[in-house]
C-alpha cells in the first residue's frame, strides 16, 4: 500500500497551481463546479477566457488521442487537473468534455474529427438534452420523438434542465426512436441554430439563469449527426451516467475551498476581543466538516485508484456522490450559522462577508443532492447489483 | 499510488479470519465478559505462537518487525471476532513505548517475554478526573532515595488485574504548564502496595480501578527522561487512537455484512426484506460510514508506518469512526429488529463495542479539537 502521489503527479499538480494563480483574478473566491455560475453576467466572460486558456495548454482532454487533439496522458494526470480546477472554483470546464468522451467510444470517425478537436482547443460550449418533465431520475422515460425520414430524423418534443443550453453550441439530444422503453433510445448530436428550436432560460433558487427549457418543433437533424447505432442509446446513456463518476468528489473539493474561507474568517474576526477560532463549540463544527471533508477526499482518491486499475467503480462514486452533497449542504448551514446575520446577504451589499459565497453555496448546495443523479439514485446504485447485491424483489 | 495489500498482508488477514473463526466463538466472547481474567491464556499462547503478539516488534527482541498498517490488518480481524483480551493493552499501550523510548536493558527485559506470550503489559493513564489532559494528571512520584515512590488511584486502567508491568504516568515536578513534570515509570504489576479492582462495563473489557499505596519503583525503571513524559503520551494515545479505529473497523465492516445477509434472508409481506428501497438506503448509507473509514484508517496507519507526520490522519480515523461506528450498529438494530436485541444474537456484542470503542483513548469530540488545532484554529 502507498497513498503517495508519484514525483510526475506532484509536479504537474504545481503547474496547473501556478498556472491558475496566474490567471485567475487576484482575490478569486471561486465558483461551484458545473455549467452553472457561468451564466451570471461578471463570471461568463472569465469562464470563456478560461475554456480557451486550457485549451491553449493542452489540458482539454488531456487522455484523448492526440489525432482529435488530446494528449493521450494518464486518467492521473486527468483527475489531477480537475481536482485543482474544482479545488480552486475555476469557471470554464465545459460539459463538452463529457460529450467528447461519448463520440470517442461511439461515434464513426467523421464525428470524431469534426466536433473533437474543437472542443479540444476551447472554442465551442455544449449542453445535455437529457431531462424531460417526465424523465427525471426515470431517464429512460424520455418521450422526444425522433422519426426517420429518408435525409434526415425530425425531432418533436422538449428537454428541460438542460445548463447552459443558451450559451451552447450543440446539444447532446437523447431522443425516442422506438416505444421500447429501454430498447428505443437514439441519441443525436444537434446544431442548437437549427429552425425549429425555441429555448428559454430558467431562473434558479440561486437568482442564476442557468437552466435552460428546450423545446423541439419539426427540428431536422442529419443523419450523419446520429450518434452510435439508432436504438442503441441505452449504452450512450448508461456511458454517460459512468461519466458522472467524479462529481461527488469535485463538490468535496469545492467544500474543502469553502472550509478553508470559513476557517481565515473565524481567525480573523473578533466577538468579546476573542477570535471566534477560540470558541469551542465553532471548532467542533468546522472540525466536524473537515473530518467529513477527508473521509470523503480519502474515499475518492481510492476511487481514482481503482479506476486506473480497471476496477468497478459504481459503488465507490456514488458513495462519495451521496456524502459529496451531504457534506457540502450540512457546510453551507454551517457557514450561514457562523456568518450570522452577514450571512444571508446578497453578493452585492457594502456589508458582504466572504464575497456572499455562503448565501450562494446555501442555495446551490440543495442541487448537489440532485445534479448528476439523486442521492436517492445512487443510494440505489450502492444497494444494487453493482453495490451490495441486495435483491430488487 | 497503490491501495492494495500486499501478499503477505493478504496473507495475515486470512489467516487471521480463519483462526479466529476457529479459535474465538461467540459463545467464549461472552465467556470471556464474565471470566475474571477476560482472556484465555491458552489461546494467547497460541497468538504468541503464531507471531501475532511479536508482530510489530524487530526480530531482535524476538519480533516479526511487520509495521503498523500490517497490525491494523490484524486488529481489523481481531475487531470482527471481538477478540476479547490484552492484545492493545500489551502490545501498543505497553510494548511500544517500551521499544520506543525504553534503554536497551530494559528492551531485553521486557519485549522478548511480551512477544513469547509471557508478559502482559498495560498503561496506567486517567485518573478520576477521567479526561485524557496533562492536567488531569495529579497523582505523584517522589524520589526517595533509588526509587521514586508512587501513591494514587489510577482509573478506567485496562487489564491491570492481570498485568505483569503497568506503565504509570506520575506527576515528578510542578511546573507553570500541567505538559511539563510528567514522568513515565516502568512498574512490576506484582509490586508490594499496588490493588487493583476490575469495573464491569457495558462491553465486558476489564477495565481496573489500580490503587498504589506507597509503591517502590526503581529509578533505572523510567521510561524515557524525568519530567518529559507527556510528549510520549501524546504519541502514545496517538498510536493506542489507531489502534482502537482498526479494531472498531473490523467490528463495523462484520456488521455490515451479517445485516446485508439477514436482509437478503429475512422475508416479510411475501419478499426479502433487502428488496426494500427503505432498507436498501439504509444500507448503503452504512457502507459509506464503512468504507470511508476503511481507506481513511489505511492511509493514516500507512503514514505512521512512513514516519510521516499524521496527527491529523489519526484524529480523523479516530473522530470519524467513532460515530460511524456507532451509527452502523444503530441502524443494523433497527434492520435486524427485536432479533438483533436479544442476546442469543452476536449484533449486541458490537453495538456494546462501538460505545466503548468510540470512549477509548479520545472520543470524537476530543478528536475534533485536535483537528480543530491542526487546521490552524
Amino acid at each position: 500500500m502507498d497513498f503517495r502521489f508519484t514525483e510526475e503527479e506532484e509536479a504537474f499538480r504545481k503547474e496547473v497551481q501556478d498556472f491558475l494563480r496566474k490567471s485567475l483574478p487576484p482575490d478569486w473566491l471561486g465558483v461551484d463546479p458545473g455549467p452553472e455560475e457561468e451564466s451570471r453576467e461578471e463570471v461568463y466572460p472569465l469562464a470563456l477566457e478560461m475554456w480557451r486558456n486550457l485549451g491553449a495548454k493542452g489540458w482539454i482532454g488531456l487522455t484523448w488521442p492526440k489525432e482529435y487533439g488530446g494528449q493521450e496522458a494518464s486518467l492521473w494526470k486527468e483527475m489531477t487537473l480537475l481536482q485543482e480546477l474544482a479545488y480552486r472554483g475555476v469557471p470554464g470546464m465545459d460539459l463538452a468534455i463529457a460529450q467528447a468522451d461519448l463520440f470517442l467510444n461511439f461515434g464513426p470517425e467523421e464525428q470524431k474529427r469534426r466536433f473533437i478537436p474543437p472542443i479540444a482547443r476551447g472554442e465551442v460550449k455544449w449542453a445535455i438534452g437529457m431531462s424531460e418533465p417526465n424523465a427525471g431520475s426515470d431517464t429512460f422515460a424520455v418521450q422526444l420523438r425522433a422519426v426517420e425520414e429518408e435525409d434526415c430524423f425530425v425531432l418533436n418534443g422538449q428537454k428541460i434542465w438542460s445548463s447552459g443550453a443558451h450559451h451552447a453550441k450543440y446539444q447532446v439530444v437523447y431522443a425516442r426512436t422506438d416505444p421500447d422503453k429501454h430498447l428505443g433510445l437514439s441519441v443525436f448530436i444537434v446544431d442548437l441554430e437549427s429552425p425549429g428550436i425555441t429555448m428559454r432560460q430558467i431562473t434558479q433558487m440561486t437568482g442564476i439563469p442557468a437552466f435552460c427549457e428546450v423545446f423541439f418543433d419539426n427540428v431536422r437533424v442529419p443523419k450523419e449527426n446520429l450518434l452510435g447505432e439508432k436504438n442503441g442509446g441505452w449504452q450512450i446513456l448508461l456511458h454517460a451516467f459512468g461519466a458522472e463518476r467524479t462529481y461527488g468528489l469535485f463538490i468535496i473539493y469545492n467544500a474543502k475551498r469553502y472550509l478553508e474561507q470559513l476557517v481565515q474568517y473565524c481567525r480573523e474576526t473578533y466577538v468579546n476581543g476573542q477570535p471566534l477560532a477560540k470558541d469551542p463549540l465553532i471548532r467542533n463544527r468546522l472540525a466536524q466538516i473537515a473530518i467529513e471533508i477527508e473521509v470523503g477526499l480519502n474515499l475518492g482518491h481510492e476511487l481514482n485508484w481503482m479506476a486506473t486499475q480497471g476496477m468497478p467503480t459504481v459503488k465507490a462514486s456514488s458513495q462519495i456522490k451521496v456524502h459529496g452533497a451531504a457534506v457540502a449542504q450540512r457546510m453551507a448551514n454551517l457557514g450561514q450559522q457562523i456568518l450570522g446575520l452577514y450571512g444571508p446577504l446578497n453578493e452585492d451589499s457594502k456589508w458582504v462577508k466572504l464575497g456572499g459565497r455562503f448565501r450562494h453555496t446555501y442555495l446551490s448546495a440543495v442541487a448537489f443532492s440532485m445534479a448528476g443523479g439523486t442521492s436517492e439514485t445512487s443510494r440505489n446504485h450502492i444497494a444494487g447489483r453493482f453495490g451490495l447485491g441486495l435483491p430488487r424483489k | 499510488m497503490d491501495l492494495s495489500f500486499s501478499e503477505e498482508q493478504e496473507m495475515l488477514w486470512k489467516s487471521a479470519r480463519d483462526f479466529l473463526a476457529n479459535k474465538c466463538p461467540k459463545t467464549m466472547v461472552r465467556e470471556m465478559e464474565e471470566d475474571e481474567k477476560g482472556y484465555v491464556p491458552e489461546l494467547w499462547k497460541e497468538m504468541a505462537d503464531l507471531g501475532w503478539i511479536g508482530l510489530p516488534f524487530p526480530e531482535k527482541y524476538g519480533g516479526g518487525g511487520f509495521s503498523f498498517l500490517d497490525l491494523v490488518v490484524l486488529l481489523e480481524e481481531m475487531g470482527r471476532a471481538c477478540l476479547p483480551g490484552p492484545f492493545i493493552s500489551t502490545v501498543v499501550l505497553g510494548g511500544l513505548p517500551i521499544l520506543e523510548w525504553g534503554t536497551e536493558e530494559q528492551k531485553q527485559n521486557i519485549l522478548p517475554q511480551v512477544c513469547e506470550g509471557k508478559a502482559i503489559l498495560t498503561l496506567a493513564l486517567t485518573e478520576p478526573s477521567a479526561r485524557y489532559d496533562a492536567a488531569s494528571i495529579q497523582i505523584k512520584a517522589t524520589p526517595e532515595g533509588d526509587n521514586y515512590v508512587i501513591s494514587g488511584t489510577k482509573l478506567f486502567v485496562h487489564d491491570a488485574h492481570i498485568a505483569d508491568s503497568i506503565i504509570v504516568v506520575a506527576r515528578t515536578a510542578e511546573k507553570a504548564s500541567p505538559e511539563e513534570g510528567i514522568t513515565l515509570f516502568i512498574v512490576d504489576g506484582k509490586s508490594p502496595g499496588i490493588s487493583t479492582f476490575v469495573l464491569r462495563t457495558i462491553a465486558g473489557d476489564k477495565q481496573c480501578e489500580l490503587t498504589m499505596d506507597k509503591v517502590k519503583v526503581p529509578k533505572a525503571n523510567i521510561l524515557g527522561k524525568v519530567d518529559q513524559g507527556w510528549g510520549m503520551i501524546k504519541k502514545i494515545v496517538e498510536w493506542a487512537a489507531l489502534a482502537k479505529s482498526a479494531e472498531m473497523m473490523g467490528g463495523a465492516q462484520q456488521v455490515l455484512e451479517m445485516t446485508i445477509d439477514y436482509a437478503k434472508e429475512r422475508v416479510q409481506f411475501d419478499r426479502p426484506i433487502g428488496s426494500f428501497q427503505i432498507i436498501q438506503h439504509y444500507l448503503a448509507d452504512m457502507s459509506i460510514d464503512v468504507d470511508s473509514s476503511r481507506v481513511s484508517l489505511h492511509k493514516a496507519a500507512w503514514m505512521l508506518g512512513e514516519g510521516i507526520p499524521c496527527t491529523k490522519e489519526i484524529s480523523v480515523i479516530k473522530g470519524w469512526i467513532s460515530e460511524a461506528y456507532r451509527r452502523v450498529t444503530a441502524q443494523a438494530h433497527q434492520i435486524h429488529g427485536a432479533i438483533g436485541f436479544t442476546k442469543d444474537h452476536d449484533l449486541e456484542l458490537y453495538f456494546r463495542r462501538a460505545k466503548a470503542g468510540e470512549l477509548f483513548f479520545g472520543d470524537a469530540d476530543f478528536h475534533r479539537e485536535i483537528v480543530a488545532q491542526q487546521l490552524g484554529l
